[in-house]
């Protein structure tokens, strides 16, 4: 909530200034509010502000039902919400000691790569309205929209899909869902060259992001900095790899990283991370087994005392759901890493010394979604 | 160095306890003041990741039990390091030296629970607004909060 | 009948004079002070002037949306008057219907003085544009030169509007505006400086009619019509020069505390400004009226829309540039590009 930056006033030279990047700025990509130090056109500090849409969704939680809880993940990333519902999801199968078909550890694969797809295309998007490029939105969005379409026949929900059940998935996927995938699926990969070629690799773009916001890697992780944001300074940390869930183990993939540390590693990283869910898409569609989409479980759910934390690659970083059962339908305690809270903590130390354009840039390469940053 | 040497290590400091718990997690239970010398510890045996840091409420024991949660992305093991406070005055020293990322979320356990975390570089609200003292306690009162219909 | 309709449209100067002509006689005749009809005349000019910039700055706008539109697989306006020609009738409208807001704490002689300092410049440069054949409201001997200096001053409306919205945002794009055009002055004289040199005269007129003979001079000096077109945008503010405004930065930039008649005024003057750099390029690159078969007014509209879409085209492809590359950019790769086209083009008109 608003606080007083912690620049006093009193102890600013004669060139230094405060402007305030308000709660309401067309690039703060929610509702965030950064404060500057400027001097000129330099950035001499930054602070940044969060807290104003906390709406206490832990303490809700509380008087949910485990079942229940499931679409509040949902709105904590809008943009990656499958792979939110499964790091909740995981955490209250492994404290009842459920075992989820694989058809459907398949079937949620499909989803959440499909989810990372989508968030990484409004991502492009959202950077290339940022920095001044109208035009990207509306071809990554051709994309985005058909992802959808196969996303709400799937799920019912276009942006906030409930998808996930606990113990697997209420039904089956629709019959048409897999030959639209793979119509997605043969013309994808040439749209992410072309965009790649349209924004990222434009000489303009490359000016203003090579060399700008450089993160070494120690402080990132030092700050808990995960994901893109993470991989494009060096170390190849993907819980799809590391910490395999569900059935990543069995599919092959490589871990896009980058030795660059600035900006635009961060954005040529996750425009192979969307190369890369692509391959597994059609991995996990051709393996896709045929049986049960749900596990047995039992109708009012209560799982045994105890707590379990299940982390999950969302296409920020690492999600995770700390869950405490105490043997009641109801939780005692949830708590849920969101991955934007680390990687905007590390904004102070990689945005200092850059001009007012620069910090847009830094922004929206870390890909922040502010509500669950105040969860 | 593997889970046995850790434990090790940690059974030595005095008044903390480890074991491999469910699930493969090294859960391991120490006083307030020995914990950021088992995280430094830690972090010097791969555990470079702090995934997050919080609490949780029991007041039925009159305590507010702290969880740090580590990774390694080396040896790929979990860990969690927990502590128990006194409901009456939480407080705790900060590990914010430690791992960076603490900063944040010491600040929000903070304000979440009410523990004060000695040594903190820059403590203050980070979510909340004013007016709202320690909400994720259980005895937390607002005349807004209704009780939700048992279903 | 033909005669006079073919005179007209691809000789107008010489029926426009026979006209003024005979009321000069009539009025003599009655025994009326010359200058009192010479003011009429211009005044007419002024009128249709006018009356032109604010009929294309409505068909420009239109243009841009639906040239952005093309390239970004939407329609652009489809709904009112065809094609979605009245759409920036409709509006300007609404712009002018909106709540004319007055911040806190202003300076009122700033803030109510920019839009007109911004505006005025770019209308009194159209005295020298020629439009065809002998269309030109005044066809000054330093034609070029007034151009420079007279778009020069816009750079006070910007400052002034920077200044008196009490606000940082708009200072700060005022300042940077003001760093821009400044900066892109100098390369574009240089740009301009060899053309003028070919032609030997400042005059537009005669440099249109110089290309006649020499043949257009975006051929003979590639490097200066490339240079114009990018120095000529920064002026104008456009993207990826469009730093003053820069949406995701500054929310508006300096005009973020305009809001309906005077964010109208900036608004027209941006797509003005549009209009003039793509006429002087066209005029001083492309042959100006010159062209077979067509009237030389239709040919002229034609190389000015041609270069607004290539201007337009930039806009909507580019990203943005940042400030101190923008600065960089100018003075360390266009500037001295531009010095040693001046060198090479002297040396080889002296030795040719």
């Amino acid at each position: 909530m608003p606080v007083q930056a912690p620049f006093e006033l009193e102890k600013l030279s004669n060139k230094e200034y405060i402007l305030n990047m308000g709660p309401q700025h067309p690039s703060t990509h929610g509702v965030l509010r950064v404060v500057l130090k400027l001097e000129g056109e330099l950035v001499k500090d930054v602070f940044p502000d969060v807290g104003y849409i906390h709406s206490g969704v832990e303490k809700l939680c509380e008087n949910r039902t485990y079942p229940a809880i499931v679409p509040y993940l949902d709105r904590l990333d809008y943009l990656g919400a499958v792979n939110l519902e499964w790091a909740y999801v995981l955490a209250v199968e492994k404290l009842c000691g459920i075992q989820v078909p694989e058809r459907a550890e398949y079937i949620r694969v499909i989803l959440a790569e499909l989810n990372r797809i989508m968030s990484h295309l409004l991502w492009y998007s959202a950077f290339g309205m940022d920095v001044g490029a109208l035009t990207p939105i509306f071809y990554a969005f051709r994309e985005r929209e058909e992802i959808i379409a196969l996303m709400e026949a799937a799920t019912g929900g276009r942006l906030t899909h409930n998808a996930l059940r606990i113990g697997g998935f209420r039904s089956d996927l629709p019959k048409d869902f897999l030959p639209g995938l793979g119509r997605f699926l043969s013309s994808f990969e040439r749209k992410v060259d072309e965009y790649e070629a349209l924004l990222i690799d434009n000489v303009i773009l490359k000016a203003r992001t090579k060399g700008v916001g450089a993160l070494d890697p120690e402080l990132a992780v030092s700050y808990g900095v995960t994901g893109p944001s993470l991989r494009g300074s060096g170390p190849a940390w993907d819980l799809r790899r590391t910490a395999p869930y569900s059935v990543y183990g069995k599919l092959d993939f490589r871990v896009p990283t980058s030795e660059g540390r600035d900006t635009w590693s961060r954005l040529k990283v996750r425009m192979d991370e969307m190369r890369e869910s692509a391959k597994i898409l059609r991995q996990a569609a051709g393996a896709l087994p045929s049986g049960e989409v749900s596990a047995k479980t039992p109708r009012v759910l209560k799982p045994a005392p105890g707590e379990a934390y299940s982390r999950v690659e969302s296409p920020r970083g690492e999600f995770g759901a700390w869950v405490v059962s105490d043997g009641s339908e109801r939780p005692y305690r949830v708590k849920f890493r969101s991955p934007s809270f680390s990687n905007l903590s590390v904004l102070r130390e990689i945005a200092v010394g850059c001009n007012i354009a620069d910090i847009i840039a830094i922004m929206g390469s870390l890909d922040l979604v502010i509500p669950e940053i105040d969860r | 160095m593997n889970t046995s040497d850790i434990l090790d290590d940690i059974n030595k400091v005095p008044g903390a306890s480890g074991a491999v718990g469910p699930d493969s997690v090294l859960d391991v239970l120490a006083p307030a003041k020995e914990v950021p010398g088992i995280l430094t510890a830690l972090k010097k045996s791969g555990f470079g990741h702090l995934s997050f840091v919080t609490a949780k409420d029991l007041p039925s024991e009159n305590l507010i039990e702290l969880v740090y949660r580590l990774f390694s992305y080396v040896s790929r093991i979990d860990a969690s390091v927990r502590t128990r406070l006194d409901r009456g005055n939480p407080s705790a020293p900060s590990v914010s030296g430690i791992f960076r990322t603490a900063e944040w979320h010491e600040r929000e356990t903070a304000e979440m629970f009410g523990v004060e975390f000695s040594g903190h570089p820059c403590p203050g609200k980070l979510l909340l607004p004013d007016g709202v003292e320690a909400p994720l306690r259980k005895d937390f009162k607002h005349e807004k909060m209704t009780p939700l219909p048992v279903v | 009948m033909l005669h006079l309709l073919e005179a007209l449209l691809y000789n107008p100067g010489v029926p426009l004079a026979g006209l003024a002509a005979k009321a000069r006689a009539l009025w003599a005749a009655r025994g009326l002070p010359s200058p009192v009809l010479d003011l009429v005349f211009q005044l007419a000019i002024a009128a249709t002037v006018s009356g032109f910039i604010t009929v294309n700055a409505l068909f420009i706008i239109w243009f841009d949306r639906k040239i952005s539109a093309l390239m970004q697989l939407r329609k652009g306006p489809n709904r009112v008057g065809p094609f979605g020609l009245l759409q920036t009738l409709a509006d300007t409208l609404k712009l002018l219907s909106k709540e004319d807001i007055n911040p806190l704490r202003i300076d009122p002689l700033a803030f109510w003085l920019a839009p007109l300092l911004v505006f005025i410049p770019s209308f009194a440069v159209f005295l020298v544009i020629p439009f065809g054949n002998g269309l030109i409201a005044g066809d000054l001997n330093i034609g070029i030169l007034y151009i420079l200096a007279i778009s020069g001053l816009s750079v006070i409306g910007i400052l002034s509007a920077g200044w008196g919205s009490n606000n940082k945002y708009s200072l700060i794009g005022g300042l940077r505006s003001a760093a821009q055009m400044v900066s892109y002055e100098v390369p574009m004289m240089l740009a301009i400086l060899p053309v003028v040199m070919l032609t030997g005269s400042m005059r537009m007129g005669a440099i249109v009619d110089a290309q006649a003979g020499y043949g257009w001079f975006a051929f003979m000096q590639p490097v200066a019509f490339v240079i114009f077109l990018i120095a000529g945008n920064a002026e104008v503010n456009r993207a990826p020069f469009d730093l003053p405004e820069a949406e995701s930065e500054l929310v508006a930039g300096f005009n973020t505390e305009y809001s309906a008649m005077k964010f109208s005024i900036f608004f027209l003057a941006e797509y003005t400004n549009l209009f003039l750099t793509s006429a002087i390029a066209a005029s001083l690159f492309l042959g100006g009226w010159e062209g077979p078969l067509l009237p030389p007014v239709v040919w002229f509209f034609l190389k000015t829309y041609f270069v607004i879409t290539l201007l337009c085209w930039a806009r909507w492809t580019f990203p943005r540039i940042r400030v101190d590359q923008l600065m960089q950019f100018s003075w360390k790769y266009l500037l001295p590009i531009a010095l040693l086209n001046l060198l090479v083009s002297a040396a080889a008109m002296k030795l040719l």
